[in-house]
């Protein structure tokens, strides 16, 4: 589901103001930059918006942020709807005892921690994040989340690229974005 | 631990009490006693065994003109707001992270805690709101978690200030000094305008290395540092005084 669809009459402004850079990080690439996004105040606003209108009053105590562009929508979010926020993070970068779990890229495997004791099992959780592309952190994310027994109720991201099918990945967990770009 | 639990702001007189040379970057604290935290479970704040606790609070540096100029706000320089003791017992230590001898200040537990990340928020909004500050310039990647509710709050837009290589388009770099090596700070070009005015977010200070990185980038594009603002400052490695006359403002000081 993307409010894309629902028009909501915010959605214009907030796309209008993402911005594409051909061939980053390398050439082939449309990369979808949200840093001018958030150099606009009221689009900026409307985004976290537009989620905290969804997700308040749906007892969710839990907003899990991707590292690290998912520490800029996560916290906002977390605050409006009175859930704790949890940093997901590239190894080693957490003090103290943490779960990892490994996924994979295009090349090799990556790996993302979260800290132990964070979440109690039966939170309800939601995991967030500026894009979804193959939906490989995404899972990893989840899949931390669901082994310390939370249940994720939703993924939600700024920007869906359906081409690369992410949402298949998510093994039937919804997700929901602002926008989709093909 | 000892730790003393402030709420100040600039300090000009600070930096000339200072007699000794500033350290290197990521100097190694000093081994104390006490102050660990044990298995922590969200339900209950971080358990600290702290040795000597004294709970102090800096003399007032500033004159009395200062702080009314400074924080409208608040009645005296030496009263603490009753949100910050919650807000430093939120912060939890660990141990020889990232490498021996150093007490790591862990901000995530205070993140777990949301009537204290809210506070922690609200304090620095209560200070920029109103003040014409249009830029948010916060550093990668714990400076991402504080600086968006600040600037979503206060109206202006947030810039993030990031490792090489991961901002795409045009950027301009500026390289700081590391214990042993270098490392580089990005910026967008054309993200601020000169004639700006702006904050630079972090969670702590140390040596002050990355924050006066992040000064220098905004200043070459034209933009007025008003102050640089962190959740926790640790005095001893005098990160205050590097930053020359931009001021400092942070909600917890840890020695």
């Amino acid at each position: 589901m993307s409010a894309y669809r629902d028009k909501d009459p915010r959605i214009h402004g907030i796309q209008s103001k993402i911005r594409v850079v051909p061939n980053f990080p390398k050439p082939g690439i449309m990369f979808q930059d949200i840093t001018t996004l958030l150099l606009d105040p009221k689009a900026f606003k409307d985004t976290v918006d537009l989620f905290v209108e969804r997700y308040k009053g749906k007892n969710i105590s839990v907003v899990a942020g991707i590292e690290a562009r998912g520490f800029i929508f996560g916290p906002p979010i977390a605050l409006e709807i009175g859930a704790k926020f949890v940093p997901l993070r590239k190894p080693k970068k957490l003090p103290g005892r943490v779960i990892s779990e490994e996924y994979e890229l295009e090349y090799g495997r990556d790996c993302l921690e979260m800290h132990l004791g964070a979440v109690e099992p039966g939170e309800q959780a939601l995991v967030v994040d500026d894009l979804i592309a193959t939906g490989g952190t995404l899972c990893a994310a989840m899949k931390l989340l669901e082994r310390v027994g939370a249940d994720v109720v939703e993924c939600a991201c700024v920007i869906e690229l359906p081409d690369l099918k992410g949402r298949e990945r998510l093994n039937g967990k919804p997700l929901y974005v602002l926008l989709e770009s093909h | 631990m000892q730790r003393a639990l402030i709420f100040s702001s600039s300090n000009p007189i600070y930096s000339q009490l200072s007699t000794t040379i500033a350290p290197p970057d990521s100097a190694v604290f000093p081994k104390r006693d006490g102050g660990w935290i044990g298995p922590f479970s969200s339900n209950q704040p971080p358990v600290f065994r702290l040795r000597n606790y004294k709970r102090t609070l800096l003399p007032p540096l500033c004159s009395a003109s200062d702080s009314v100029a400074n924080q409208p706000t608040m009645a005296s320089q030496d009263e603490q707001d009753p949100r910050i003791s919650k807000i430093s017992s939120a912060i939890r230590v660990i141990p020889n992270f990232p490498k021996p001898g150093i007490m790591f200040q862990d901000i995530t537990t205070l993140l777990l805690d949301t009537k204290a990340f809210r506070d922690t928020i609200d304090l620095f909004v209560e200070r920029y709101r109103g003040k014409d500050i249009s830029v948010v310039a916060g550093i990668e990647a714990r400076g991402f978690i504080f600086g968006p509710p600040i600037a979503l709050a206060i109206g202006a837009k947030f810039v993030p200030m990031r490792k090489p290589n991961k901002l795409p388009g045009e950027v301009i770099s500026e390289e700081y000094s590391l214990e042993y090596g270098t490392d580089k700070m990005e910026m967008h070009v054309g993200a601020v305008q000169a004639g700006e005015r702006a904050l630079v977010i972090d969670d702590l200070i140390a040596t002050g290395g990355t924050l006066c990185a992040a000064i220098r980038l905004l200043e070459r594009v034209g933009v007025h540092v008003v102050e640089c603002a962190c959740v926790i400052e640790l005095p001893e490695l005098k990160g205050r005084d590097r930053l020359g006359d931009k001021p400092l403002f942070v909600l917890v000081s840890s020695t």
